[in-house]
């Protein structure tokens, strides 16, 4: 089942730019130990967010990826001071040993975080988000969003009535059966084509493009969205600057060397942690009051 | 009549295309300097993905400046969502996809602007179904770009909207452009591997996928072009599109 995630029910120009903000930094800082806290961070929404079907996927189709790039990376990349052994006269160094293992996790980190942004990013919102700096496109997005159910259920439709007039594609020879496919997919094309063009009529009829035309909007933006953007913009600011100044810097080649330690360092570990945890603590906020809330009454 | 519309058209897309050339002529190569003097040896991913969206950016923004027709709009929505229902359909046959083929074919009928406009948006609107990722805008990309040639191709009269040149054009097309397009973000992913070893193992490896992405459209595109080309034909003949 799925649960209710406190997060998706901010303003969505929030998901988006968390979600965008995130994934990029995962990508840019090669950092040991902000890879670990982004990969476990992302782990754990998508579990929250997706459940078991979460875990399969990251076992399944993320596991594998990181497995061949911790792989692939020592296995072409000879350089770096620390030889380990040699395959057929190839060295195998520690640091490209070091350097798969970090594109590994930053790989994984990065898809993880995209199966959140699936979950958390409807194509509503999405369309909400970009339906005013590009109407038109966001229009087809949402049609043709729209159609791929709706052709569906008229491939059925198409499917019963030529069933009807004996043209069946589940029984008989197989050209009989391809030639039936081929005319369902035909009727189909046509309805979905002539439909479309009375869709088109049936808005122009009711004003679609005219002046002072306003959209529906599902999504407020308030007090509680105010908070958090400014809570998520001074965050992304810190980490912005600690990429300025280098301070969270990691050498792999030639020889592996990490800015780890000190005041500075331990507080954008910090920072980074609150910044990837941002949706799991309001989903523990949500929790915490609904409990509250019932305690009392 | 018939010409002063095209020569008028023809202008808007000069004064278009400049803006578009400005954006990518300035953008581009600013980030690649940003690469360059700020990330060394890292960020190449995230610079290729930005450069690979910023060069989407021109055509949707072209796009909507045009303030094209609702009727526009919607036959090109249900392109997009017949190419994505019948990648559905084959979902169960890896790279067996009739995405590029109903591209080419819509960038054909339709033109260059609504062929690219179908092909980005399908990708995209066919990962909200499979998935968004770091691949997104390759695919997107490409696709649009599938679109586009088919369009300009036929336009300038060397791509009939037959059988034989739609196939050899949509094989060629998947082979050189979409394949090694969305490799090289597989490329691109792994940090510092970019060496000439990575490059040609990642290539190497897509290789069958593409042939077989490539024999499916050219399978697809002969099946089904003509006769989708021609039920195009006629909705655009009584419609007056």
């Amino acid at each position: 089942m799925k649960r209710t995630d406190a997060f998706s029910t901010y303003h969505p120009i929030i998901g988006f730019l968390y979600f965008a903000f995130v994934i990029l930094e995962t990508a840019f800082f090669l950092h040991p130990v902000l890879l670990v806290i982004s990969f476990a961070s992302a782990m754990a929404y998508s579990i929250y967010l997706n459940g078991r079907r979460a875990v399969r996927f990251n076992l399944l189709m993320v596991l594998p990826l990181m497995l061949l790039a911790a792989v692939i990376n020592p296995a072409f990349n000879h350089e770096g001071v620390t030889i380990l052994g040699y395959i057929r006269d190839n060295p195998i160094t520690l640091e490209s040993i070091l350097y798969g293992v970090a594109a590994a996790a930053m790989i994984g980190a990065v898809i993880i975080w995209f199966s959140c942004y699936n979950a958390v990013m409807t194509s509503d919102k999405f369309i909400y988000l970009f339906g005013r700096i590009i109407p038109s496109l966001s229009l087809i997005l949402s049609m043709a969003l729209r159609f791929i159910p709706a052709y569906k259920a008229q491939i059925v439709r198409i499917a019963d009535a030529q069933r009807g007039i004996g043209r069946d594609i589940s029984s008989g020879k197989l050209s009989a059966r391809a030639r039936s496919g081929l005319s369902i997919l035909s009727v189909m094309v046509t309805w979905a084509l002539e439909s479309a063009i009375e869709t088109a009529d049936s808005m122009k009829a009711r004003g679609y493009g005219l002046r002072g035309r306003t959209a529906y909007a599902l999504y407020r933006f308030d007090g509680r969205d105010r908070l958090l953007l400014a809570f998520m913009v001074c965050g992304f600011a810190l980490l912005l600057f600690a990429g300025g100044v280098r301070i969270l810097s990691v050498q792999y080649f030639p020889a592996f060397s990490v800015n780890d330690t000190g005041f500075g360092v331990c507080l954008f570990y910090v920072v980074h942690a609150v910044i990837c945890n941002i949706p799991l603590a309001a989903d523990i906020r949500e929790d915490f009051i609904w409990r509250s809330l019932r305690s009392k009454a | 009549m018939r010409r002063e519309v095209v020569t008028d058209t023809e202008r808007r897309r000069a004064g278009r295309t400049t803006v578009a050339i400005v954006l990518i002529l300035l953008c581009i190569p600013a980030l690649i300097a940003v690469n360059l003097f700020f990330m060394r040896d890292r960020g190449y991913y995230p610079t290729a993905l930005a450069i690979v969206g910023l060069s989407l950016i021109p055509f949707f923004l072209l796009y909507e400046r045009r303030k094209p027709m609702a009727r526009e709009l919607v036959l090109v929505a249900s392109l997009i969502a017949i190419a994505v229902v019948s990648r559905a359909a084959f979902f169960m046959l890896p790279q067996v996809k009739p995405l590029a083929a109903v591209i080419i074919i819509a960038g054909v009928s339709l033109g260059v602007e609504a062929g690219f406009i179908t092909g980005a948006l399908a990708a995209f609107v066919s990962n909200f179904i499979f998935g968004q990722g770091p691949w997104t805008p390759w695919q997107m990309f490409a696709l649009g770009l599938i679109g586009f040639l088919a369009g300009v191709l036929f336009r300038a009269g060397r791509l009939p909207a037959k059988r034989a040149p739609l196939a050899i054009f949509g094989g060629m097309a998947v082979l050189i452009l979409y394949g090694p397009i969305v490799d090289t973000a597989a490329f691109l992913i792994f940090p510092q591997g970019l060496s000439w070893h990575t490059a040609a193992l990642v290539y190497l490896s897509g290789l069958p996928f593409n042939i077989i992405h490539a024999v499916s459209t050219v399978a697809f595109l002969l099946i089904f072009a003509p006769f989708m080309i021609e039920k195009l034909d006629r909705v655009k003949r009584k419609f007056g599109l």
